[in-house]
């Protein structure tokens, strides 16, 4: 591991509801910027379609009755090693040195699509409107600004959770919240079989584990 | 994946134009095989034809084609900016090929310069898709055979249909010769094809719900993928066609693209009127090639497949 800096989120499943509240705080943040709108595709009429760039997602595992709802909240997981920017052809989409975030320079991409390609998480949607691709900045026009107060200097999903289950911090600093919740709490990566290393760490529900303890005591 | 017409077009058109250049380029490197007033008049503008045709055509998969001159800047890293600059560089060989052809005599290493150039072009456009390692169906060294050998079968092919449509004869290779090796590179590239085939069939996909989502515990399921209406996730990543239609262009590819082709080459030899019969093979082809390409792409599974499988 390097020891630059690399923000992150860490993803409680413990905890989180699948509210979606940090889907459209995410989304209200981002459209409102100066970045650029994510547009909406028949915002009110069928089939309505639009760029996000944080899905919760819904899985069940388990055989009945120790089955389990598992609420999965998924975005650019702002990998170490990602796949998806050295195949721009143009350098717009970038790893930032300073912090580890991965965004996209609107204003150079030519929306190709092939980032897209090559991120395995689906993490990055082209914007149908402006024809550029979006995805998750990790909020870098908040965590910085100086004109918020210092305590929402985070992303917005993670203030809009109401159950904590998004921490946002250096998953590098081994004294941050994020690196310690992957420390105490066996925080795991998702697809490590590609070796993308993503930053971004989900903490696995402990139920699971006691139902798997309890088989193997039977 | 979703097949896109402006690169399936793209990669058949610069293909034909890339096989057509090189195998004029093995004929002629040694000695002037081929008359200068034929490679002045109909090779090399058919091949500049083809390249620009697939250049434009690639504008249209752009979402900012305005912006397309910014695709150079990656060659670092990318093999699409690598495309990009190996593309035009074709284009301006064989522009200086017509013009020394107009001069009557075209230098060796001019051929040289093709050869390795369309070589490099192969090689980049291949390995846009090779070198996305989770696409399991692309991240194979056949990508890239696949691509040269089928690029290769076809310029020959249009090769051997222009010098019978236009009555050339080239002294070190008589039309037979022509025909019998455009009959055995359709003949590898279709045992190649079979073999590709045969693998993807087998592959194993090395992600599943487990490794995607990591969540612990049997028969892990999708509930819900998070929106009903469909996203740029379920757009862009499927072929959105029955199993019934792959199976059927499944049957086009291995009629239209090899083996319709190798019938009718077999029957031009010693036929009457073999300029029919091979200008019928290199259109029958050509669809062919087009329907390959296409289920190229339909046929790659993209692991974020494994995110979007049930709305609720």
């Amino acid at each position: 591991m390097s020891t630059n800096k690399q923000l992150a989120l860490v993803i409680d499943l413990n905890v989180c509801v699948g509210c979606h509240a940090c889907v459209t705080s995410c989304k209200e943040w981002n459209t409102s910027g100066s970045a650029g709108p994510l547009t909406d595709l028949n915002a009110y009429s069928a089939n309505p379609s639009g760029t996000f760039f944080n899905r919760v997602q819904t899985y069940e595992a388990g055989i009945f009755p120790n089955t389990q709802t598992v609420h999965f909240p998924k975005s650019c997981l702002h990998c170490e090693d990602p796949p998806c920017v050295p195949v721009c052809p143009t350098g717009a989409s970038y790893k930032r040195a300073e912090d580890g975030i991965v965004l996209v320079d609107y204003d150079k991409c030519i929306g190709c699509s092939y980032c897209s390609w090559a991120c395995p998480y689906g993490a990055r949607e082209l914007d149908e409107e402006r024809q550029v691709m979006t995805k998750c900045t990790l909020c870098v026009d908040r965590i910085y600004s100086e004109t918020l107060p210092e305590s929402e200097r985070k992303p917005a999903c993670v203030l809009a959770c109401p159950t904590s289950a998004r921490i946002f911090g250096d998953v590098h600093d081994p004294e941050s919240d994020a690196s310690m919740a992957i420390e105490e709490r066996r925080g795991y990566q998702l697809m490590p079989e590609w070796e993308t290393q993503p930053a971004n760490h989900y903490l696995p529900r402990s139920i699971m584990e006691t139902i798997e303890a309890a088989k193997k005591e039977l | 994946m979703r097949p896109q017409y402006s690169i399936i077009f793209l990669t058949t058109m610069i293909g034909m134009a890339q096989g057509l250049l090189f195998s004029v380029s093995i004929l002629n490197f040694r000695t002037d095989a081929i008359s200068p007033d034929f490679l002045s008049s109909v090779i090399f503008p058919i091949a500049i034809i083809l390249l620009i045709g697939g250049l434009v055509a690639s504008f249209f998969h752009l979402g900012h084609p305005e912006r397309a001159w910014r695709s150079a800047m990656m060659w670092r890293t990318s093999w699409l900016s690598r495309e990009v600059i190996a593309l035009p560089l074709v284009i301006l060989l064989a522009l200086i090929g017509l013009y020394f052809s107009l001069n009557d005599h075209t230098p060796q290493w001019l051929w040289i310069s093709l050869m390795i150039s369309c070589l490099i072009l192969w090689i980049c456009t291949a390995k846009i898709y090779q070198c996305i390692r989770f696409i399991q169906e692309w991240s194979h060294p056949t990508t890239l055979l696949n691509f040269f050998l089928l690029g290769l079968a076809s310029g020959w092919l249009l090769l051997t249909a222009l010098v019978n449509l236009f009555k050339q004869s080239i002294p070190s290779a008589n039309n037979t010769f022509l025909i019998i090796v455009s009959l055995l590179m359709t003949f590898c590239a279709f045992n190649l094809k079979l073999w590709i085939w045969n693998r993807n069939r087998g592959l194993k996909p090395k992600s599943n719900l487990a490794s995607a989502t990591g969540i612990k515990g049997q028969n892990i399921r999708q509930t819900s993928m998070g929106l009903m209406g469909g996203s740029f996730n379920t757009r862009e990543f499927f072929h959105h066609q029955t199993d019934r239609v792959i199976a059927n262009i499944r049957k086009i590819i291995l009629l239209c693209a090899y083996i319709v082709p190798m019938i009718l080459l077999a029957f031009s030899i010693g036929s009457v009127l073999p300029k029919i019969y091979l200008c019928l093979a290199v259109i029958i082809q050509f669809i062919g090639l087009i329907c390959e390409r296409w289920l190229f792409f339909a046929e790659a599974n993209h692991p974020q497949n494994l995110y979007y499988q049930r709305v609720s």
